[in-house]
């Protein structure tokens, strides 16, 4: 009987911020375990909530063993990989008194808006062992500060987000970039309806083409890109992997749920255009003959199931001037769009703005936008760019349909 | 026995939450696991500042509130404090599913259920990657504070999803759906409606055209139209977002026209289903709630929090997704009412429209969005063609006003999967429903 143990834990220090004030702290500290074992074909997992008893959910995997749930034994060899990345951001007693007067600097250079929402001190630690003497160990920890803007008066639920991330609190950076932001808000712009390089988070553009990438419906013959794995189906310029590598990616964790590790900790799906991999466990990249590129996630007491952790795609550019010189429309709040079976992407965007010549202009009246799958990733992909507005944020551009 | 102290106040929320997982893919058994998980959510005030803390550590409650103590500091007015004074303090024991708890119902019997239903996903050629899946959830919650709450209730929901991925030549379809209830008996029956909705979606893989983008007279199904309640103006009736912004109070004054006058919106935390709250997480017992009464604002969701700096009163919509969370204003069973039409006479006047029956999501900020699944051309007053449409959107309060026809019957729907998302805490199980809802135009992509 082969086995596998996961340990988790995760630690937060959260501040609620009520009309740019801070009303609340909430500290949250959470540990689980799991035990995975595989005899016969079959696997059987446990878990629990707090400091896992190994030899306790060892028995309960044991167990379950009993429910016959077919899953390969193919654990990831002997190694042993330690990536420590846990040193302290801000101290906790100093969180409060930082933000009150971070906040105050922030309401004082916006005055027209009202700021709501969360700061959040997180630690994250993951630890898996498998019986062929695998062991790896991963922490990460970041300052996240994720704050609504209402426009005062306008009547909205929020108008304006205003979000960092990161390992260093420099707040004379952060309140600089947030003012251009709030100046191009107040700044009306106008685009004609056409056909624009359109910027975004890699996420808003692509998160609804994702599905495509499971490898369940390609064997099943569900996706628009089933029977392409290997072939050349997007831009050249395009490559496109799962990201959990530290450097571009505020993930706690290199490596999956079933302790695999990706080159650059960095699973690839699509390399310079070239259909490399789906989104599998070990399981079903068995069942379907693709391979397992080790983007695996798991609840702490179930089966591994397909997980995505990250967006990451390779930098054609070293500027967002380089990028998309002329003017382009950056969107930064687009909800509620999705894709027809066909492929055919249609998004509202709620919030837009003008750059020009990588400069933020102002901000252009609502609109809708719309594209193709295999164009979108195809010949209309233009690039992505990274570090701004700020390090590792990336910017995808995509030529689309704008209205 | 919890010792509350004097100068604060305090709440303590424990959830002993059982949830079944039973799920098949392609014939194959994928998952089956019987979670069982006891976490208690802590809360300290000052009148300055609130203090919280997430335990699993149930046993040794009195530490880690004694550490928020620590952390607060004394008030010995706390019980003047506006927000303290609104607080409820309800006894109770709610055993709403004792007769029927699925905690006793063995995982092969659930199992089996499921199995039993499996068959009919593969009765057309279509489906190529057939996935079922059974679920369920037994909470029982206790609530005490420190101004002598105590009250022990229970939650419950049961249910199956089905989702059937169809593929023929080059058309493809993400078909899906589900039963959501809270007795395992509801469950089942289901077999013809499964079969139906497999049907259905079926010919619309092989049959459904492209729509033509465009403004036109929208029916929204039961389903719809409480997302549409839900996402337009039920997100836009929690009250925390008004309390950023002081000019908010005069832009959202009760009495104001905000919808047609055929148009009534009522949120209730006493519908059973996903979104039955007889008491929230603040002890607050639940009561039906108009937010539009006749396309007349007539009131908002509170926590005790928002309800003191508006000066309303408590309507019991303080919520966490878990004992990880805090309460924040949420939503519990939301729902259009009805009016006075049958579905043919609903449609009968439209010439040219569509027809919304199932959506895959939706979103609602001053534009709202609904991504639909299976739609309907309407065509000289009745149903035609299946079409394919990515998003449906207007301005909010401009559909609002646009609506111009209701069915008499209200269906309201319980779900198992999915929920409502709300900044970090998502997938808060809620209900919601409503006639078929006339709108006279709609943007259709």
């Amino acid at each position: 009987m082969e086995k596998e143990f996961l340990k988790e834990t995760h630690h937060s220090v959260t501040l609620n911020v009520t009309a740019g004030q801070i009303d609340s702290y909430r500290e949250l500290e959470k540990t689980t375990g799991t035990v995975r074992v595989y005899e016969n074909g079959c696997i059987g997992v446990a878990g629990c909530l707090g400091e896992p008893d190994e030899e306790t959910l060892t028995a309960q995997a044991t167990d379950a063993l009993s429910f016959g749930i077919p899953y390969p034994c193919s654990l990831e060899g002997a190694a042993e990989i330690i990536d420590l990345h846990d040193g302290e951001i801000i101290p906790v007693r100093e969180l409060i008194p930082a933000m009150k007067d971070f906040l105050e600097r922030l309401g004082a250079q916006c005055p027209k808006m009202a700021f709501s929402n969360k700061i959040r001190l997180e630690y994250g630690k993951t630890e898996y062992r498998n019986s062929l003497g695998r062991h790896l160990l991963s922490s990460g920890r970041h300052l996240s500060i994720e704050l609504l803007a209402q426009n005062r008066g306008s009547g909205n639920l929020f108008d304006m987000a205003f979000v960092w991330q990161g390992e260093h609190f420099d707040p004379e950076m952060i309140l600089a970039q947030f003012k251009q932001q709030y100046d191009a808000f107040y700044t009306p712009a106008e685009i004609q309806p056409g056909r624009w390089p359109v910027v975004a988070m890699p996420q808003d553009l692509f998160g609804t083409t994702l599905q495509h990438f499971i490898g369940d419906l390609y064997a099943a013959g569900a996706s628009l890109l089933s029977g392409k794995l290997g072939e050349k189906v997007f831009s050249e310029k395009l490559t496109f992997c799962d990201d959990m590598n530290p450097g571009t990616s505020f993930e706690t964790c290199f490596f999956d749920a079933e302790g695999c590790v990706a080159k650059d900790c960095r699973p690839v799906l699509v390399e310079n255009g070239v259909l490399k991999s789906l989104l599998t466990t070990k399981k079903t990249s068995s069942q379907y003959g693709l391979p397992n590129p080790g983007t695996a996630s798991a609840p702490y007491d179930g089966v591994p199931s397909i997980g995505f952790h990250g967006c990451f795609l390779a930098k054609t550019a070293e500027s967002l001037k380089e990028l998309v010189p002329g003017k382009a429309i950056l969107l930064t709040i687009a909800s509620g769009g999705d894709m027809t079976p066909d492929g055919h992407f249609a998004t509202p965007v709620q919030l837009a703005f003008l750059l020009e010549d990588g400069k933020l202009v102002g901000r252009l009246p609502e609109m809708s936008i719309g594209g193709n799958f295999f164009d979108m990733l195809g010949k209309d992909y233009i690039g992505t760019v990274y570090d701004w507005p700020f390090k590792k944020v990336q910017l995808a551009a995509v030529m689309m349909d704008v209205n | 026995m919890i010792q509350f102290r004097n100068g604060y106040y305090a709440d303590i929320r424990v959830e002993d939450r059982c949830r079944t997982v039973i799920s098949y893919k392609a014939g194959a058994l994928e998952e089956m696991r019987n979670r069982r998980e006891k976490q208690a959510f802590l809360r300290v005030y000052d009148g300055k500042l609130w203090y919280y803390a997430s335990t699993t550590d149930t046993g040794n409650l009195q530490k880690t509130l004694d550490g928020l103590y620590a952390a607060a500091e004394e008030n010995p007015e706390i019980l003047e404090d506006p927000v303290v004074k609104r607080f409820e303090k309800n006894s109770d024991k709610l055993y709403t599913f004792a007769d029927c708890s699925v905690r006793e119902i063995p995982l092969a019997e659930k199992q089996k259920l499921l199995l039993g239903f499996l068959p009919l996903l593969t009765e057309d050629s279509c489906v190529v990657l057939p996935m079922g899946t059974y679920l369920d959830r037994s909470s029982i919650f206790h609530f005490m504070s420190s101004l002598g709450a105590d009250i022990e209730y229970d939650y419950q929901t049961c249910g199956i999803s089905f989702n059937f991925s169809m593929a023929e030549g080059e058309k493809q379809f993400q078909g899906f759906w589900q039963k959501g209830g809270t007795r395992f008996e509801e469950m089942t029956s289901i077999g013809e409606e499964l079969r139906e909705a497999v049907r259905e979606q079926a010919a619309f893989l092989r049959n459904s055209v492209p729509v033509e983008a465009g403004k036109y007279p929208v029916v929204l199904s039961p389903q719809a139209a409480g997302v549409f309640a839900h996402e337009s103006f039920g997100h836009k009736s929690e009250s925390d977002f008004m309390l950023s912004d002081e000019s908010m109070k005069n832009e959202w004054q009760l009495g104001k026209t905000v919808g047609s006058p055929i148009l009534s919106i009522a949120e209730c935390g006493n519908v059973v289903g996903s979104g039955f709250v007889p008491y929230d997480d603040e002890g607050t017992k639940a009561k039906k709630n108009y937010l539009i009464k006749n396309g007349i604002l007539a009131g908002r969701l509170h926590s005790a929090m928002t309800a003191a700096a508006l000066d309303e009163g408590l309507t019991g919509n303080a919520r966490a997704i878990d004992c990880t969370f805090e309460p924040i204003v949420r939503m519990t069973t939301t729902y259009i009412e009805g009016g006075d039409l049958n579905f043919d006479k609903l449609i009968a006047p439209i010439e040219k429209g569509y027809f919304i029956k199932t959506i895959n999501h939706g979103s609602g900020m001053s534009t709202f969005t609904i991504a639909p699944s299976v739609s309907y051309e309407i065509v000289n007053g009745k149903l035609g063609r299946p079409v394919q449409i990515s998003v449906i959107t207007g301005s909010v309060f401009e559909t609002l006003g646009l609506i111009d026809g209701l069915t008499k019957d209200v269906e309201l729907l319980s779900f198992v999967t999915g929920g409502c998302g709300k900044m970090e805490q998502m997938n808060l199980p809620v209900g919601f429903g409503g006639p078929y809802v006339r709108v006279s135009s709609m943007n259709v992509q």
